[in-house]
């Protein structure tokens, strides 16, 4: 499927849908859209890419790294770090879960603040439960990504 | 007065603490760690003396919200126990150095009888169900350890595996029985809160109001069988009797403690326990008959061994039946010969065991007929074994004489307390015919050291003192109590028998002074037995023959069949499920799922007629018609990619469904979702293949389970809706008013999802790793199996993934 019309149209929209993904992401909580969505919409992108570039693209080209083109389709170089995303995807919504402990308050209680005065933006709302659903998002970000790439590498 | 907690407590977690520790004692003392166990054991041994003469009950918050508590109570029967259990759970401890001189595996060793001690220290003094539970299902554990301690040794495994179905399985009996009483208990024991009642003094302490209010609900006697079947297998009953010969597998020491003092005795030990509780003519016939039966066919068995292990591992069989009996005999003569006879079979049989062990380690065989003369070699075990042998006999004066005198007692008495017809006389008869057997096999036992040496026996060492210390200490306590029998009874066994039988008094044992039925019986017993000796070898081939020539009246073999079968159906059943066709692996799920969810709404009655009304807005029923007409042409379709595509309709309908519905979190995900499937699918799809021949009977199967599944799919669907209330309910409108003033955010999807109800995120996040990590092992594992050596050289192994990758952000570029 890497036709010039593919490439072309995946150069012009894989930017907007990272965009479209992170902002879906930050607005979760007061909008439609959090870490789950977010997630998927990134995931969306890159096999984006992957259709219109091939899976050595993103390794090459975006990694930078040196792929041996000779050793027939990757199976799990870029696998790696997917599988370390989720890993720490996890690790940082348990570990955001833990933090409450220390306040004496129960496992995964979830608080928020309200920022007043700041520039642009006037008020800004920080929940404790973004870096929760930051972790939702690296976990659905990575497991799809891992799947995706061990599946098309096949 | 009532015992201390603290107390009660550090006596049965101090085992399980040096449990966690034994790796050290094993760095530290090496083969000598056994006599750290000694200490241990000796500390909980003092620990409960301090609680000598207490009576109450004591209890540890554990999980309030169930009522479930780590509630102990102390009485006579539970000390009894309890001191038993670490009384020579010190002696085993300090014979074992000398035993396992040698071996390897010494901190599995030590560590799984420790634990195997602690937790029957805890299953005796435990008073809530589900400690109870835990405690014995503990003990079920630490013996499949021990058992199989020789791991390289097939008939090792072999027992300890079925121990372990059969203990475990049985534990699981009693679990059923433990909710049911305490189904019943939540209306006799006034807990002051509408949750389940675990607590089994408080139950005791109402014996009558429990028995009847289990009469009345009609749960006695599912309650009793059940409870029946869960001590009957921890204490090898008929017809479940044969793991504990089996059991033989393990070290001596193991077997000395497993058959004389704990696990097997649990079962009887709870028996005595719930015995106030559940009294009755139904308990009578159950008991007296099982124990009696138990008695009589494991003493037969026990004739027939040819090993000395096995001897006694058939008798301990045959003397958990006599207990059980004992206990079964509803008169207070049943509950003494219970209570005392359980403190006497414990001291000469773990004895016998340990003598047994020397015998074994000195002269190289256990088998019987190489055996004999071992007095020239062996005077102090001679003089031991006499004892307790002639104890085991029951040959007046020593102490197995008294508690088999009570059982004769109490078998007598049984027809005077109900009318139990014929059994009547025919329990005293069988209690004699088994007991002969016990004087053929206990003589048997003891001609090992008498009579003439065999020519094959070798040089035959001395055992060294710490082997003879142990059982040495167990013949004198033996001998104490054969002389004055009521020293045994003034010290513990008058307070176990409170706590056992329903109308307690004072106890007396002693020497018959004059004539008696119990003394006729016990008169024929020993003289038929000491006639019938001289004929041993004939008896013992003759009972071998029929048990050889019959199979199925072996109980080994109905488990080897039934063992065998089940693991033979479950291969071919796997065959047919899992037979690598992805269209049969997605046959039988959903065919499965299918029916089991049909025949839950059936079965909870919840299929009922409904009236349809066409309430649907026109942009509704329009999407829903290009959904339809999607679902059509997903399956006229002719080519894989036409279906790919054709599906998603159908799934980008359902995502505008969606927004009609005013779910837009739904529809964003749905929506995002779908893409990315569809996507993966035409990733995949280059690779299946692009028709298959179908058979008419495959496309039949197929239609009719479509059809199945869109039923109940369609059913599952009216049912949920049908049950919903209208409008919201409080939690929605809970979530609704809060989401903004406690979790800061105004899309309450969200909210609900990380504030809320964190906690499921986090459980779906596990199962998104999960589905990654297995189908990359799934792929990698395949892949490494293939006939590329080349490419699979240059992977990375999976699990290096973690260790090296600790510098790198979490976004995913690396190096």
């Amino acid at each position: 499927m890497t036709t010039v019309i593919m490439r072309t149209t995946a150069r012009a929209i894989v930017p907007i849908i990272l965009v479209v993904a992170i902002s879906l992401f930050f607005e979760g909580h007061n909008l439609p859209g959090g870490g789950f969505i977010g997630g998927v919409l990134t995931t969306t992108a890159f096999a984006i890419v992957y259709m219109a570039f091939g899976l050595d693209f993103l390794e090459r080209g975006v990694l930078g790294r040196d792929v041996d083109p000779g050793k027939g389709p990757s199976r799990d170089r870029v696998v790696v770090a997917y599988r370390r995303l989720f890993a720490y995807g996890f690790a940082i919504a348990v570990a955001s879960g833990l933090a409450p402990l220390l306040f004496g308050r129960p496992f995964l209680t979830q608080t928020f603040r309200r920022l007043e005065g700041i520039p642009i933006y006037d008020h800004l709302e920080v929940a404790s439960a973004l870096a929760f659903d930051f972790g939702v998002y690296c976990v659905v970000v990575g497991g799809l990504l891992t799947i995706l790439s061990v599946v098309g590498a096949e | 007065m009532s015992p201390d907690l603290a107390i009660v407590i550090a006596a049965v977690a101090l085992p399980f603490v040096a449990t966690a520790l034994t790796p050290l004692f094993v760095r530290v003392l090496g083969e000598r760690t056994g006599y750290a166990g000694t200490v241990v054991a000796l500390a909980s041994f003092g620990l409960l003396g301090t609680q000598y003469g207490q009576e109450g009950t004591v209890a540890l918050e554990w999980i309030p919200a169930l009522n479930i508590a780590l509630r102990f109570s102390v009485d006579g029967w539970a000390l009894l126990f309890a001191l038993l259990a670490c009384g020579i759970g010190a002696l085993i401890f300090t014979y074992s150095p000398a035993y396992m001189h040698g071996q390897s595996g010494l901190t599995r060793y030590y560590a799984a009888l420790l634990a195997f001690m602690g937790s029957i220290v805890g299953v005796a003094l435990a008073a809530d169900l589900i400690a109870i539970f835990l405690f014995w299902e503990l003990t079920s554990l630490c013996s499949f350890v021990l058992i199989g301690y020789y791991t390289a040794d097939d008939s090792s495994q072999y027992a300890a595996r079925m121990a372990m179905f059969i203990t475990v399985g049985g534990g699981l009996f009693l679990l059923v029985g433990f909710l049911l009483l305490s189904l019943v208990a939540v209306d006799v024991v006034d807990s002051g809160s509408a949750v389940a009642v675990f607590d089994l003094a408080a139950m005791l302490e109402n014996p009558d109001a429990m028995q009847e209010a289990l009469r009345e609900r009609g749960l006695f006697l599912p309650v009793l069988g059940l409870l029946a079947i869960g001590a009957g297998t921890k204490s090898a009953q008929v017809p479940l009797h044969f793991w504990l010969p089996n059991a033989m597998a393990a070290p001596t020491p193991v077997s000395a403690f497993l058959h004389s003092a704990t696990m097997v005795k649990v079962g009887v030990y709870f028996i005595g326990r719930v015995r106030p509780m559940l009294v009755g003519p139904e308990w009578l016939v159950l008991f007296a008959t099982l124990g009696l039966t138990t008695m009589t066919v494991c003493a037969i068995m026990a004739v027939a061994s040819t090993d000395i292990k096995e001897l006694l591992a058939y008798s301990t069989a045959s003397h958990l039946g006599l207990m059980v009996a004992g206990f079964g005999f509803t008169s207070v003569y049943g509950a003494e010969t219970g209570v005392f006879h359980l403190l006497n079979h414990a001291l000469f049989k773990a004895a016998l065991f340990l003598v047994a062990g020397i015998v074994a380690h000195e002269a190289g065989t256990r088998e019987i007929a190489k055996l004999g003369g071992l007095r020239h070699d062996l005077p102090v075990t001679a003089a031991i074994t006499t004892v307790v042998a002639l104890s085991m006999a029951g040959i007046p004066p020593f102490n197995g004489f008294y508690s088999k005198e009570l059982l004769f007692e109490a078998a007598v008495e049984a027809s005077h307390y109900h009318d139990i017809g014929v059994l009547g006389w025919l329990y005293p008869a069988v209690a004699v015919f088994g007991s002969i057997f016990t004087v053929l096999y206990s003589l048997r036992f003891l001609s090992l050291f008498f009579g003439d040496r065999p020519e094959g026996l070798g040089h035959v060492h001395r055992p060294p003192v710490t082997l003879l210390v142990p059982p040495a200490v167990l013949a004198l306590l033996a001998a104490l109590v054969s002389v004055d029998p009521d020293i045994a009874v003034d010290v513990i066994v008058q307070s176990g028998l409170e706590a056992t039988a329903v109308d307690p008094h004072e106890m007396h044992v002693g020497l018959p002074t004059s004539y008696s039925t119990p003394v006729g019986m016990s008169a024929v017993t020993i003289g038929v037995g000491f006639l019938a000796y001289p004929a041993y070898g004939r008896i013992h081939d003759g009972v071998r023959t029929l048990v050889g020539g019959i199979p199925p009246i072996r109980s080994n073999w109905w488990y080897d069949t039934i063992v065998e079968g089940l693991t033979d159906e479950g291969r071919a059943f796997a065959e047919t499920v899992h037979n690598g066709h992805l269209r049969t692996y997605a046959t039988w799920t959903l065919a499965a799922t299918c029916t089991l969810a049909l025949a839950g709404f059936v079965a909870a009655g919840a299929i009922s007629p409904v009236a349809f009304g066409l309430e649907v807005t026109l942009p509704i029923a329009l999407v829903l018609l290009v959904a339809v007409i999607g679902g059509v042409a997903v399956a006229l379709s002719d080519s894989h990619i036409a279906g790919v595509l054709t599906l998603s309709i159908l799934g980008f309908m359902i995502a505008i469904f969606y927004i009609l519905a005013s779910a837009p979190d739904l529809a964003l995900t749905q929506l995002v979702v779908e893409t990315l499937v569809l996507v993966l699918f035409l990733l995949v799809i280059e690779e299946i293949p692009e028709s298959e021949e179908i058979g008419l009977g495959a496309v039949g199967r197929d239609a009719v389970l479509a059809v199945a599944v869109g039923v109940t799919a369609f059913v599952t669907v009216l049912v949920t809706t049908a049950t919903r209330p209208t409008g919201p309910t409080d939690i929605a409108r809970a979530y609704a008013e809060q989401a903004v003033p406690q979790g800061g955010g105004t899309n309450i999807v969200n909210v609900t999802l990380v504030d809320f109800r964190g906690f499921d995120t986090l459980g779906e996040l596990a199962v998104v790793a999960l589905a990654a990590i297995s189908i990359l092992t799934l792929v990698v594992m395949r892949g490494r199996n293939d006939d590329r050596p080349t490419e699979s050289s240059d992977e990375e192994p999976i699990d290096a993934a973690g260790s090296h990758g600790t510098d790198d952000t979490a976004g995913g570029g690396d190096e």
